[in-house]
């Protein structure tokens, strides 16, 4: 034990390795700070929808009260869906910056409400965030370069090393060094971030697998750098093959692979979902109003009982064909989806080869900030709406009136999911 | 041959012996070779595409059948953002805003589908294009090769034999400069060859281009100047090496994501759904078109009667429901104006908090000054977003417009079984309303724009050469 107390306080009067690990312990509390501060405001944000909600939609029923009519409730009613922000999302963001988590929609087609995004400043997306994945991807491999680049060639370099590797147990003394850099480091790193973890009240398991794949990570470095130091150049060259490599794993084999991805797996781009579905609504007009509910009963047998329409505007009838326009474009929608999850898989899979890109993977994945969160939410907004339309077609096809008490009895997005 | 270039050549021919150095610039250089033919042929591909999106939507729009006006108001029209050929260079935000949008009546909708949620989740680790070789790892590789310059001499004791030879001072640093200078010079070439491709271009103006070639050559100059007066300072290679690591981490790396987390603080932005209710809310204040007894449209509605000098709505010599949308547009539009120049206030205040954290990272000041003589930066996707706002809105209002003066106020309100035919008007109509154009920023505009950026680098040249002059004062004073 006071061999590695010994260690320790060797290694701590090197003002390198102590300004390094002081910065990293800082950097990593101002990043899991950072991320808290984000997820803070974006739970603020969601807490203050219903306020919003509730005064918008005060001001829809009164309007609608006059006339008590269903179509036009459904109409003109916004109803706000939201996406939480699960415990561990303070930890990395992913793609909570740019996607929206709350939207608003109607009971009309969906497919033109559901790829709004949120107010977003552009230029601040674009370096990405400052949460502790980034600290732990990006910057505790320079950290581990900096501690461990000269872990032998420095004692070779001081003319120490023969003496070292002669002493009994010299080499328990290299995995003593090692091991203590490796823990101090590690601890400097994750100490912020489990304190952050508490106070988020994230599960101890998932925690415990963070904990793990930052170790590992670390290690992946550590064995880097002692294979280059195996080569046996100075400190120096091996400090700058160490950063060499970082550049390629972490920023260069990634943004290649970005390039390859959208290559070989071509999306067709949204806005042409956007734009079939259009006209598919909008050609309605031009075919008898009739023929439009024949087709809708079909796929909609629980409505056929609806009595037949008016000689006058019936929102049953714009309401029935903004539901076809929106089942005609669903093998497009399928598709884009598809599109986008294989990109994703495609990218993840690479994880498994690239420890940058696999540690990055699976930290947005507890977090429910990758683009599976997304599309989960996007399910959950699909389903709420299903509700919505089940809802007001309830009254619309009924012809039954909706006054202000019936405002009240519309679905509510339902509570949201946590880890 | 002077002292300096005597010097400058010895340096090169180190590097050169130097395999791993060698090898370190002919990957960069192939790097940059991938990433100005991969970003060309994706701007183009972009370009290529979202001209044909914009010609198919357009034609949707003319191939319209006979309607009334207000199906069309319904109907709107999709528009896309074009990109410009710099782009090829510096895409700056491109991929992170959303590239299309529907313009409809009544509602001013959000640009969507942009790349960041299409593409692979692996572009959060960065774009691979000209810039972002230039911007981070171009000063790497100079790190790598300039760190030892000096430092190696003064560890291994053959700087004072140099000087004692009659080499000045000057003339070493000077010489090491030089060496460096020309790898910097080497090293940016690939990319100057896709300026090559993209000068060929309409749109491609020799201004922007040549103001961005200044940006990335001083801060090329600028690297250089670091790296070897840290390693004049330092006394140790190694340390020399680490502390220039640290310098680029902490500006390359670091400040440009820590710079946003304190601009969103420092101006948060509302969102959109807080956004929208307080739009709704101002709107039942101003005049409520839905309210049968708001005080605002029964002004409307009686200043209109008066100017037409007659009783009822049924004896205008206009429709009267299209004088409506003309009205309930013109308020709303009002709002969405009011409303986006709130965000575009808040965001253009955010960007130049950044830009100010940008005075301590040269880094930060370099991809301003790139994106804004690109044409790709906040700027102008703002751009986009009004003269897209400015466009919707002059659309409504002919088509509110031809509501009020193509369809009568009796056969807008009747509900018979021909009302359905007698509210539509032909379909040449919407041949003859005007298409968008993106009126993209003039070259003059875009040097003005990549100033600011430009003002910091030409600072930190200043600083770095003052610092320069006094290292080698004091090196001189060593011998």
């Amino acid at each position: 034990m006071t061999l590695w107390r010994h260690e320790t306080r060797l290694l701590l009067r090197s003002r390198l390795a102590l300004a390094a690990l002081i910065l990293m312990a800082l950097l990593s509390a101002a990043a899991v700070a950072a991320g808290m501060a984000e997820v803070a405001r974006q739970h603020a944000a969601i807490d203050a929808v219903a306020a919003a909600q509730a005064e918008d939609i005060g001001a829809v029923a009164d309007y609608v009260d006059r006339t008590k009519d269903a179509g036009s409730a459904a109409y003109y009613s916004f109803h706000p869906t939201w996406d939480s922000p699960a415990p561990l999302a303070f930890a990395a963001i992913g793609m909570r910056d740019v996607a929206p988590y709350i939207l608003r929609v109607r009971a009309l087609g969906l497919e033109a409400q559901i790829y709004d995004g949120d107010t977003f400043n552009p230029e601040l997306a674009l370096p990405g965030r400052f949460d502790f994945s980034f600290v732990l991807v990006f910057l505790a491999p320079l950290f581990a370069i900096a501690l461990f680049h000269d872990l032998k060639s420095g004692e070779r370099e001081a003319g120490r090393a023969r003496m070292l590797d002669a002493m009994p147990g010299g080499r328990r003394l290299w995995f003593r060094r090692a091991m203590v850099r490796f823990a101090l480091l590690l601890g400097a790193l994750i100490v912020p971030f489990l304190v952050g973890a508490i106070l988020s009240g994230v599960g101890v398991g998932a925690m415990l697998l963070i904990v793990i794949v930052a170790a590992l990570y670390l290690l992946f470095w550590i064995g880097l750098a002692a294979l280059v130091a195996r080569l046996g150049h100075g400190s120096t060259a091996n400090a700058a093959t160490l950063a060499g490599l970082w550049l390629m794993l972490v920023l260069v084999i990634p943004t290649f692979a970005n390039v390859a991805i959208n290559r070989a797996v071509p999306v067709g781009q949204g806005s042409e979902i956007a734009l079939a579905q259009r006209e598919r609504v909008h050609a309605a007009w031009e075919i008898p109003r009739e023929e439009t509910m024949r087709r809708f009963y079909a796929s909609h047998p629980q409505w056929a009982d609806s009595p037949p329409l008016p000689q006058a505007f019936h929102y049953k009838w714009y309401f029935a064909f903004h539901q076809l326009g929106d089942e005609s474009v669903a093998d497009r929608v399928r598709a884009y989806r598809q599109g986008l999850e294989r990109r994703a898989a495609i990218a993840n899979s690479l994880g498994w080869v690239l420890p940058s890109v696999g540690v990055q993977a699976l930290l947005t994945r507890l977090a429910r900030t990758d683009l599976a969160a997304q599309l989960a939410y996007q399910d959950r907004i699909r389903a709420f709406h299903r509700d919505l339309r089940e809802f007001y077609y309830g009254y619309m096809f009924r012809d039954r009136p909706f006054a202000k008490a019936d405002f009240a009895h519309a679905p509510r997005f339902g509570a949201p999911l946590t880890p | 041959m002077s002292a300096v270039s005597l010097i400058a050549r010895d340096e090169l021919r180190l590097m050169r012996r130097n395999r791993v150095a060698v090898t370190a610039v002919v990957l960069l250089v192939i790097l940059t070779l991938v990433a100005v033919v991969t970003s060309w042929t994706h701007q183009q591909g972009i370009a290529a595409a979202r001209a044909q999106h914009q010609a198919h939507a357009d034609h949707a729009f003319e191939a319209q059948p006979d309607r009334h006006p207000h199906r069309v108001v319904h109907y709107g029209h999709f528009i896309f953002r074009p990109l410009g050929p710099l782009a090829a260079f510096d895409p700056g935000v491109d991929a992170f805003t959303g590239n299309s949008m529907f313009l409809e009546g009544h509602r001013q909708n959000t640009a969507n589908f942009g790349d960041v949620r299409q593409s692979s989740p692996l572009i959060r680790f960065g774009q691979l294009t000209p810039a972002f070789v230039l911007q981070a790892v171009a000063p790497l590789l100079l790190i790598f090769l300039g760190y030892g310059a000096v430092a190696r001499e003064t560890e291994r004791g053959t700087l004072r034999p140099l000087m004692l030879q009659g080499a000045s001072a000057r003339a070493i640093v000077l010489g090491k400069l030089l060496a460096l200078g020309s790898v910097a010079l080497l090293i940016a070439v690939p990319a100057m060859i896709g300026f090559a491709l993209i000068a060929g271009q309409a749109g491609a103006y020799a201004g922007p281009m040549a103001t961005i070639v200044l940006a990335y050559a001083a801060y090329l100059a600028l690297w250089v100047g670091i790296v070897t007066l840290v390693s004049m300072l330092v006394r140790r290679r190694r340390d020399a090496l680490l502390a220039l690591l640290a310098v680029w981490a902490v500006t390359v790396v670091l400040l440009p994501r820590v710079a946003p987390e304190i601009a969103n603080r420092a101006y948060p932005l509302a969102n959109r759904l807080q956004t929208d209710v307080a739009i709704a809310r101002d709107l039942r204040r101003l005049g409520d078109s839905h309210n049968p007894d708001d005080p605002h449209f029964a002004e409307f509605k009686k200043a209109t009667l008066a100017r037409y000098g007659v009783t009822r709505v049924e004896d205008l010599p206009v429709n009267y429901k299209g004088l409506l949308a003309l009205e309930g547009e013109a308020l709303t539009s009002r709002l969405f104006d009011h409303y986006a120049a709130r965000d575009f206030a808040a965001q253009a205040a955010q960007n130049a908090l950044v830009g100010a954290i940008g005075l301590v990272s040269p880094a930060i000041a370099l991809r301003q000054t790139s994106m804004a003589a690109a044409g790709t930066d906040f700027e102008g996707h703002r751009r986009f977003l009004e003269q897209a706002e400015a466009y919707r809105y002059d659309l409504i209002q002919r088509l509110n417009r031809l509501q009020a003066e193509a369809v009568t106020y009796a056969d807008d309100t009747a509900e018979d079984a021909g009302a359905d035919k007698r509210k539509r008007i032909t379909a040449d109509h919407w041949r003859k309303l005007p298409e968008f154009g993106f009126r993209a920023a003039g070259p003059d505009a875009l040097v003005r724009a990549s100033l600011p950026g430009l003002a910091v680098l030409s600072g930190w040249l200043v600083v770095i050469g003052a610092a320069l002059v006094l290292a080698t004062r004091r090196l001189g004073a060593r011998r």
